[in-house]
């Protein structure tokens, strides 16, 4: 059972902490002979954070529905994983990949699976959409009153991204303005999935690249959406020139069209390897324990693990606010024609 | 063979591209520094400035970690 769900490392560095518990030792060889070596590694990072069911250490919650389009064979949907073995269609390969049975090096077109990173994003959004329209049902009810509770947190929130990154890198204040409940969201939004991966039984969505991609594409929308819409299509064609001379067009052009689409790749890229990168170094230290089968490098690597763990919860603010500011960066450069000076006289 | 130095290249690609981002980093945070102790008043748009300077820089060795990743995994 746990051999089709549990395909994880997580899950199955706890099974050998349990079992060795209880048979002391032999359990690692057989583990190690069930996933080969040169396996380890694409399947640690492949399945990374990504279960197809719901875990707390090792108390099982609920299974997530599989969800599988293949161009020759349609839609199907299995209640779980095991449900979809049995079915005969799809089956798991040696790296838990879903293959089809027919055909094990052939994977299905598109795997629309809820696993565990989507079920945390959805609930980020449940909680963003669940705060800000409770407090601004509050706002409506006592429009005058001082605010409080969770009223104070997101004003604070709010005033923050207006202050420090919108309002300074957007050319004028009624754009900002309109822009800021974007901005907002999108701190919020990242934020709470960047802190999910810090609670225990928690997954960090935006350790997936897909996440990231999603909300790198919304940016890449926002900038030339934006540059668009208060410049006009020519300008914004002009701008692809980079303020060059005409005879540079031919060099120039490109250039500026690659870096159009760099600006969400880095953003992509970024956010994903932060928090990824964060999850890797917490595993391999807390793998070391089990990889040399002794106690005492537990006294280094758990005081070292939790000075890690500190410091992800600050890269995840940070890496909320650096999207963030990015995308308003680069939405102020897209629209161009602006300098500091220019803005600190208006205050 | 062909696997092995795959991985080769991968370590010694990520560990390139960590010196340079090192080198970055550290060059970006000393002239900020520098230049927050000479005006204290700009410290805080500094911040910010080198913020997004540092996000910058680590997003080129964030890109030659996903090549090596994907060496790694060849």
């Amino acid at each position: 059972m746990s051999d089709l769900k549990g395909t994880n490392l997580y899950s199955e560095l706890g099974q050998n902490a349990a079992s060795q518990a209880h048979s002391g030792g032999s359990t690692a060889q057989e583990h190690s002979a069930e996933v080969p070596p040169s396996e380890v590694f694409p399947t640690l990072l492949g399945t990374m954070g990504e279960h197809r069911e719901l875990t707390f250490f090792h108390y099982h919650i609920i299974d997530l529905p599989v969800i599988i389009y293949d161009k020759s064979d349609g839609l199907s949907f299995y209640p779980n994983i095991d449900a979809m073995v049995e079915s005969g269609k799809y089956t798991l390969s040696t790296t838990h990949q879903i293959v089809k049975t027919s055909n094990p090096s052939e994977k299905p077109t598109l795997d629309l699976s809820i696993t565990s990173l989507v079920c945390f994003q959805w609930l980020a959004m449940a909680i963003l959409l669940v705060t800000f329209f409770t407090v601004k049902l509050k706002y409506k009810r006592r429009p005058i009153s001082a605010p409080k509770g969770i009223q104070n947190v997101l004003e604070s929130v709010v005033i923050f991204i207006r202050d420090e990154v919108v309002v300074p890198n957007l050319p004028d204040q009624n754009l900002a303005y309109k822009l800021l409940p974007y901005f907002v969201a999108l701190f919020v939004f990242i934020l709470l999935m960047n802190l999910f991966g810090l609670i225990p039984g928690g997954h960090t969505a935006t350790g997936a690249l897909g996440t990231t991609a999603g909300l790198a594409l919304t940016s890449l929308l926002v900038i030339n959406g934006t540059a668009i819409r208060q410049i006009g299509l020519k300008n914004w064609l002009h701008h692809l020139l980079g303020g060059a001379p005409w005879y540079l067009f031919f060099i120039m052009v490109p250039i500026e069209i690659i870096s159009l689409f760099t600006k969400p790749f880095a953003l992509t890229v970024r956010l994903f390897a932060n928090m990824t990168a964060g999850h890797v170094v917490l595993l391999s230290l807390i793998g070391l324990i089990f990889y040399l089968k002794t106690l005492f490098v537990a006294v280094v690597a758990v005081p070292f693990s939790i000075f890690m763990y500190a410091l992800e919860l600050l890269v995840a603010f940070l890496q909320a606010f650096i999207f963030t500011i990015l995308t308003a960066v680069f939405t102020g450069l897209a629209i161009g024609g602006h300098s500091h000076e220019e803005h600190n006289e208006s205050h | 063979m062909d696997a092995n130095l795959a991985h080769l290249s991968a370590g010694f690609g990520a560990g390139l591209s960590v010196i340079g981002a090192g080198i970055g980093i550290g060059k970006l945070a000393s002239a900020a520094l520098e230049a927050g102790g000479r005006q204290p008043e700009a410290a805080g748009e500094l911040r910010t400035t080198m913020i997004i300077a540092a996000a910058l820089i680590e997003g080129v060795a964030l890109f030659s970690c996903v090549i090596a990743m994907l060496l790694a995994i060849k």
